[in-house]
């Protein structure tokens, strides 16, 4: 059975006290919006209570009614929060709460902010991770949900949050290898956060951390996000494209040339095939083997072009400026 | 042309190729049978839909965005310019009115009255722009409190160089553009204000080329007891993405001129252009969203300005060093003006996401700029740059007079270049050139600046 709608705080007399205020007054608003009369009635006791800064349980009521029917109403959200430090609420109830709700309006600023404030003030991230991934599950790349987590782990800088970190991007990377958003959380996780005990050897790190890119772009080599990790990987560490050649030269060509590029029948563990069902050539496998010329400059400049001029005219036309625009570049330096 | 190839899955699917795979399917559906024949906009059709929504209001599911009312307001009157329609006096007023009932006491603008203040003061500024009759009571313009403004922002900037969006709220570089936007245009800009955050802005581009949301501060203990930032530990905070990229991009070219004047010996925070191209190019060819055709495409018109991916140079005298038929651009716009046409806009009027979608005003407006960005080259013309510098009356009481000066005849020197325009299809499709800074019109651009900085502005050639 259906509970009955909530009366309008109007009808309450416990709210009698209070005077409700209109939104605009004494001028009439262009582009106003229908309100429900549910909302403007919220939103008009709440315009009351801001007037005279109470700050008592019965605006956590208020406040509440307000988020659920707009979750991205900012001052509700910032009022709140006043409201329960004034009345030194137990905020782990409050994340309780805001479990339910963050779930339900997953793509507001607002949900996700009011958290991190909460979390401030407890300073037990730990449950906040499990939350994250469990919302992760229903939106895999929701942007506010993967910054939180960073922030989490940035701020509270806690060696037993990292210490499960890569297995939760690995698992998260398992489910969609072309999870962009995981990608980045790998990066930041990997080069972006200090040394950690056990990652001082920094070769190591970057030597793993190509060796996990390098079996993805195996599996499925039309993988933005993984070429641009493995870009990521070898500027942030300053390897040269170059060390790469060996790898990407077999995505760069169709299937029935992968041959030709193979300098021995030995299968070389360092530089795992394309899958025999890939799609090839693979358009930034082109792209990186033309970079590669570039870097080596003089007359492997012509090679670059020539690839870039696959990309303009057969592979890749839908950004045949670019890579004309590539190919007056390179042509300019070599003057 | 032929028909556009689908995103190849290796045979590997993953819920990222089985979306993408959906997407293409219903986008196939809308190609034209003629590339070079796509529908016409319909103008008369959105004007009405952002018509509506003004005169008669917003339907209740935008309560959404009652708290941010004068954005609502912004990308309805910003998508009137952008087709070249004005707006009739006394709806002009009732939108000067709407908006200054939204000043807050304490300085800024909320998302609507009585509530705390959010950058939207942009949008409150991008569209009173449109306003100006004259200043004084009922003009607008002088009616905003620039000094309770200038605290308000100052109130919120934060020690790494960023800016809250609000007080208690999150910081982001939306909320730094949009300040900057304001100062900017209002002639509120001071070194103290921008001190640190060109190395905040630099701090967000990721290792993709284009920018996230914000950076985490690491600051360290130092022996007399203040707090150092640290440099070079400044983690970015979610993933390259076309909104924030924009805007961190628009934001680093606004800090150009203050940039330009500090000391050359400090260490100068640097952009990687080059990677931001890459990301950019990609961006555009993977994301289907109609917004993007403003978020991502509107980043090529800033990156030429730094002298990356421009399709050609000017001398000194402007005059153009390449023939009009020439590319001037290194991306793709014939292609996504044929998007906007074909996908983005909706049947029943107004521009949307992507079909089957809904129209909504935001995507109305950025749809619209994005056809904007692609039809025009807008770029810095050294030779309007010149004659802006020279009819500068200087104030020699005003502090910061040589931040003023550059800001001002760098945000004016933004010329549409003549002959060049790109129209897919009827010229019905032609729409106004748009600023690539402020997403205003440059005629709104020069009429909002010469009344804040007291300038005039000469006639251009």
């Amino acid at each position: 059975m259906e509970a009955e709608d909530p009366p309008l705080f109007a009808d309450r007399p416990e709210w009698a006290d209070v005077i409700p205020l209109e939104q605009y007054e004494g001028v009439s608003p262009l582009a106003p919006i229908f309100y429900t009369s549910e909302y403007k009635d919220a939103t008009n006791y709440f315009r009351g209570i801001v007037k005279t800064g109470e700050k008592s349980p019965r605006v956590l009521d208020l406040t509440e009614h307000i988020i659920r029917q707009n979750p991205a109403h900012y001052s509700a959200w910032q009022y709140r929060y006043k409201t329960l430090v004034a009345l030194n609420a137990p905020l782990d109830v409050e994340l309780r709460l805001m479990d339910e709700l963050a779930i339900k309006f997953l793509k507001t600023y607002q949900v996700w902010h009011h958290r991190r404030l909460l979390v401030q003030q407890t300073k037990d991230p730990g449950p906040e991770l499990e939350f994250i991934a469990r919302a992760l599950q229903i939106d895999t790349k929701n942007y506010h949900t993967w910054s939180y987590r960073q922030w989490i782990l940035a701020h509270f800088n806690d060696d037993a949050l990292w210490s499960r970190e890569l297995e939760f991007v690995e698992s998260m990377l398992e489910y969609d290898l072309r999870n962009n958003s995981a990608w980045h959380h790998r990066f930041f996780m990997v080069f972006q956060s200090g040394v950690r005990k056990g990652d001082e050897d920094r070769d190591g790190v970057v030597r793993r951390e190509l060796t996990f890119v390098k079996t993805k772009l195996a599996t499925a080599p039309n993988n933005a996000s993984a070429w641009n990790y493995l870009r990521g990987v070898l500027d942030h560490s300053k390897w040269p494209y170059s060390n790469l050649e060996s790898f990407v030269a077999p995505y760069s060509v169709p299937q029935t040339a992968l041959q030709d590029v193979l300098s021995e029948d030995v299968v070389d563990l360092e530089n795992p095939l394309p899958s025999p069902v890939a799609q090839l050539p693979c358009v930034a496998a082109v792209e990186f083997m033309a970079d590669i010329y570039e870097s080596k400059g003089g007359d492997d400049i012509m090679k670059a072009t020539e690839l870039w001029k696959s990309l303009a005219h057969q592979h890749d036309t839908m950004r045949r400026k670019y890579w004309e625009y590539r190919i007056k570049e390179a042509l300019q330096n070599v003057r | 042309m032929g028909q556009p190839r689908r995103s190849p899955d290796d045979q590997y699917v993953t819920e990222t190729s089985q979306i993408q795979a959906e997407t293409e399917s219903v986008l196939r559906q809308h190609l034209p049978d003629d590339p070079e024949s796509p529908p016409p906009l319909q103008r008369t059709q959105h004007l009405q839909f952002l018509a509506r929504n003004l005169i008669q209001g917003f339907p209740s599911r935008y309560i959404s965005q009652d708290a941010s009312q004068p954005w609502l307001l912004y990308w309805t009157l910003q998508s009137f310019s952008v087709m070249g329609v004005a707006l009739d006096p006394d709806n002009k007023q009732k939108a000067i009115n709407t908006i200054l009932a939204c000043q807050h006491p304490e300085g800024g603008f909320g998302g609507g009255p009585g509530t705390r203040s959010p950058s939207f003061t942009d949008l409150c500024v991008g569209v009173r722009a449109r306003y100006r009759r004259r200043p004084g009571p009922a003009g607008g313009w002088d009616q905003i409190d620039r000094e309770k403004l200038y605290k308000f922002f100052m109130s919120v900037k934060q020690p790494d160089g960023s800016f809250l969006v609000s007080r208690d709220a999150e910081v982001d570089v939306r909320g730094t553009y949009c300040l900057l936007v304001v100062a900017y245009l209002l002639d509120l800009l001071t070194p103290d204000l921008l001190a640190g955050t060109p190395a905040f802005v630099a701090s967000c581009q990721t290792y993709e080329g284009g920018f996230s949301s914000a950076s985490q501060p690491y600051f360290s203990a130092e022996a007399d007891g203040t707090t150092r930032l640290l440099d070079d530990v400044r983690p970015s905070l979610g993933e390259a993405h076309g909104g924030y990229t924009s805007c961190a991009l628009a934001s680093w070219i606004m800090l150009q001129p203050y940039l330009h004047l500090q000391d050359p010996a400090e260490p100068r925070p640097s952009v990687d252009y080059k990677t931001a191209l890459q990301g950019s190019e990609i961006e555009l060819g993977g994301s289907s969203d109609g917004c993007y055709s403003w978020w991502v495409a509107g980043c090529f018109a800033l990156l030429a300005s730094q002298g990356v991916g421009g399709g050609h140079g000017h001398d000194a005298d402007d005059t153009a060093t390449t023939r009009a038929d020439e590319e001037w651009s290194v991306w793709n716009e014939l292609a996504l003006q044929r998007y906007i046409l074909c996908a983005a806009q909706h049947p029943a009027a107004g521009l949307r996401d992507k079909p089957p979608k809904g129209a909504d005003a935001y995507h109305t407006l950025y749809c619209l700029a994005g056809l904007s960005a692609a039809q025009h080259n807008v770029y810095p013309s050294p030779a309007r740059r010149a004659q802006v510098d020279q009819a500068w009356r200087p104030s020699p009481d005003s502090p910061n007079e040589e931040l003023r000066r550059a800001s001002f005849t760098e945000a004016l020197s933004w010329s549409e270049e003549e002959g060049t325009s790109r129209v897919l299809g009827s010229s019905v499709n032609r729409v106004n050139a748009t600023h690539p800074v402020f997403n205003l019109t440059i005629t709104h651009t020069e009429g909002i600046m010469s009344h804040f900085y007291k300038q005039a502005i000469p006639r251009r050639k």
